[in-house]
């Protein structure tokens, strides 16, 4: 039963959840305009909240066939370039304001100009420039996405199938020195990725596994396999073994009976693991550098791209978005399991 | 030939470990009931669990038609088992609960559907066969457990505490609906509980164990009126048989258990049974319905000492009167004087000569 609020109770915790709601809400919104702006709205000042979808341009009928492109940043038209070579006027649209119109076809927009004096044109921005310019700029980027996808599902698989093993092991058998293997597993989270990834280096060096995504997923496995196991034990202890014990009773060899009771009994809590696993795996990036040469994440690069350039920051920002969906989808996909797990289900 | 053989059969959990259960033998027959009881820890499920295969064995053999299903896994030793927790499956409906082992079984999809809705029937649960446990109650969810484990057809039912999950009065009622199920498929079945009562109203015969070992096998009538060791007589009945430490001395031809409060004549058939313990303790043990009570001095046959009644304990039906004999807390139950008032002073008498004896050192009965 929920108590009800008085109305200034009710105020304040409105206005506490609106402020909240902002420091989540707005810096998510302006990074994704920054994703979506062209390069003349990224020296504007103030930015918009919103990203537009066109660009407005004044134009004027110059001598010579050339025209004067004016542009509204804020304080009026300015004069921002006069040309009337249709290659230069193309490569100025779309670079600056990523419209992709042929130049033929705005010197035959700009032509009315010539007669009726000067008029405003309106052209559509090419929504998604940020992203191709980003695979442009970035020449590894598609292969650091496919390596990222890589690497997190070697990372899930490998943390998933030995974590939770030993998750099963530690919940049904006793044996010698249970405890200290799950303090031992806990300090093992403990350790910063980063910590490890010089000794890691060196071992997978000698191992032939440098610079390879089974590598960097064997890496980022330490601390989650001990993170699943830790999820899972509390899971399988959750399990009443009696209802291991009735399938066998009732039908069911050993593999039948985890494979039709015990794992879908446990499946919130492996939902839960891998998005951990995944989440690991998918934003990292200083282990990355660490280890990987040639076989870089998408992390990685779009954090490169980020510390490299000064003036493309809004490809670097459509590169994170590439970075953040899948991160998103995937935890949606997975929220209602976690959700079940740790909203008290009977078991 | 018996159905299902126990013989000489042994559990230790760990190598050094003790005895869990110590050299057990039994014998039963097909379509019998047979309810394991004793207190908690002598081993009563650890023995069904070994008969399903769930618990390996230490020591001995378990035959059922005469072969021994020791090498067998539980699913091929055609036994079927309701568990404490009705172990129900929390992700299946109750339909697919039912039909688990028929899908196993390979049946066919028309006869799975039949088989599990006269299983559902048998148990009145055809209305549920859609739902998921969580959505049932605890009465529900046994009767579950019950339409599965009479599902598979077994040879042997075993039950280990199914009803002690459930509230008192839907206890009693589950019971009979086991007991009629029982009668009904004429199935062999062997169920566990620490709970008197229950073992009392649903047995053919009663095997009472206690720290590993059977005290006694018989029908509830016999382990009651004919107690083969003091733990039986004391673990059975509410309340329990009443316990004296006498002495046994000669009395003129015959003989006397005398102890600081009373001298009782035992009784003739007793005398040479007890002639060897002349001069040596025993325990002697009178059921409280066989403690008759009389106006203080009246001396009756079967006298045995005045006391004063501590408490009374009414029952509706009859009354326990509570006396205190030197620290020993005695209990009458009575029928007759249900209105007696504590303080009283009375004769208390042992009736009809329904006396037990014990030696003292094994518990073992003396007669």
């Amino acid at each position: 039963m929920m108590d009800r609020l008085s109305i200034v109770q009710k105020t304040v915790v409105s206005i506490f959840l609106a402020g909240m709601m902002l420091l989540v809400v707005v810096p998510l919104l302006f990074f994704s305009t920054v994703a979506f702006s062209n390069a003349t709205e990224m020296s504007e000042f103030p930015k918009n909240l919103f990203p537009f979808f066109n660009v407005t341009v004044l134009v004027e009928a110059a001598d010579d066939g050339q025209y004067e492109i004016f542009y509204d940043s804020g304080e009026g038209y300015e004069s921002i370039i006069t040309t009337g070579k249709a290659d230069k006027l193309e490569k100025h649209f779309r670079r600056q304001y990523s419209v992709t119109v042929s130049g033929e076809q705005l010197l035959e927009d700009f032509a009315r100009t010539q007669t009726e004096g000067p008029q405003e044109f309106t052209y559509k921005k090419d929504v998604f420039y940020n992203f191709k310019q980003f695979f442009n700029i970035v020449p590894n980027a598609a292969s650091a996405l496919k390596n990222s996808i890589i690497v997190s599902l070697l990372t899930i698989l490998i943390s998933l199938s030995i974590g939770s093993l030993a998750g099963y092991a530690m919940a049904r058998f006793s044996f010698k020195g249970k405890s200290q293997f799950n303090v031992a597993m806990l300090i093992v989270r403990m350790f910063p990725v980063v910590g490890i990834s010089i000794p890691m280096a060196v071992m997978l060096i000698k191992m032939g596994l440098y610079d390879t995504l089974l590598g960097l997923a064997l890496l980022y496995s330490v601390p989650n396999i001990a993170l699943t196991a830790w999820i899972t034990n509390s899971i399988f202890i959750g399990i009443n073994q009696e209802l291991e014990e009735a399938s066998m009773v009732f039908g069911a060899g050993r593999f039948q009976t985890f494979m039709r009771v015990t794992l879908p009994l446990a499946f919130p809590a492996l939902a839960a693991s891998s998005m951990y696993s995944f989440l690991t795996a998918w934003n990292d990036t200083i282990s990355a550098l660490i280890l990987t040469n040639e076989n870089q994440t998408l992390a990685l690069v779009v954090y490169k791209a980020i510390g490299t350039t000064s003036s493309g920051i809004q490809y670097a920002a459509a590169g994170s978005i590439v970075l953040i969906l899948p991160a998103l989808v995937f935890t949606f996909i997975i929220r209602k399991y976690i959700g079940q797990m740790w909203g008290g289900v009977e078991l | 030939m018996s159905y299902l053989e126990i013989k000489e059969l042994q559990k230790r959990y760990t190598s050094s470990g003790p005895l869990i259960v110590n050299d057990m033998n039994l014998l039963i027959n097909k379509g019998e009931f047979i309810v394991f009881l004793g207190p908690s820890g002598c081993g009563k499920t650890t023995t069904i669990r070994m008969i399903s295969g769930l618990e390996e064995v230490t020591g001995g053999d378990i035959m059922i038609e005469g072969q021994s299903i020791l090498d067998k896994k539980p699913k091929d030793r055609g036994v079927s088992m309701i568990f404490q927790s009705y172990a129900i499956w929390p992700h299946m409906t109750v339909f697919d609960n039912i039909a688990y082992p028929l899908k196993l079984q390979k049946v066919s999809k028309e006869e799975t559907k039949k088989r599990v809705e006269a299983a559902a029937a048998a148990t009145d649960i055809q209305g549920l066969l859609k739902r998921y446990p969580a959505q049932m109650s605890g009465g529900q969810r046994q009767r579950v457990a019950v339409s599965r484990a009479i599902v598979v057809e077994p040879k042997i039912f075993l039950m280990d505490e199914p009803l002690s999950n459930l509230d008192a009065k839907l206890r009693v009622s589950m019971r009979t609906e086991l007991k009629n199920i029982h009668n009904k498929l004429g199935a062999t079945s062997i169920f566990v509980t620490h709970d008197q009562a229950e073992a009392m109203s649903l047995a053919d015969r009663i095997v009472i164990m206690y720290k590993g070992k059977i005290e006694q096998i018989g029908t509830p009538m016999e382990v009651y009126q004919d107690s083969a060791t003091r733990f039986v007589a004391e673990f059975i009945g509410t309340p329990p048989t009443n316990f004296f430490m006498t002495t046994i001395e000669r009395d003129g031809g015959g003989l006397r258990a005398m102890n600081e409060f009373f001298r009782y004549q035992v009784p003739k058939s007793l005398v040479s049974a007890l002639t060897p313990y002349l001069g040596q303790k025993v325990e002697m043990g009178v059921r409280p319905e066989f403690i008759s009570i009389s106006p203080e001095m009246a001396r009756t046959e079967g006298y045995l000492a005045d006391v004063e009644i501590h408490f009374v304990e009414p029952q509706g039906s009859h009354s326990i009167l509570i006396l205190d004999m030197g620290g020993n807390e005695i209990k009458i139950h009575t029928s007759r004087y249900m209105d007696i008032q504590a303080g009283t002073k009375i004769s208390i008498n042992v009736k009809e000569e329904r006396v037990m004896f014990f030696d003292c050192d094994t518990g073992v009965r003396v007669k």
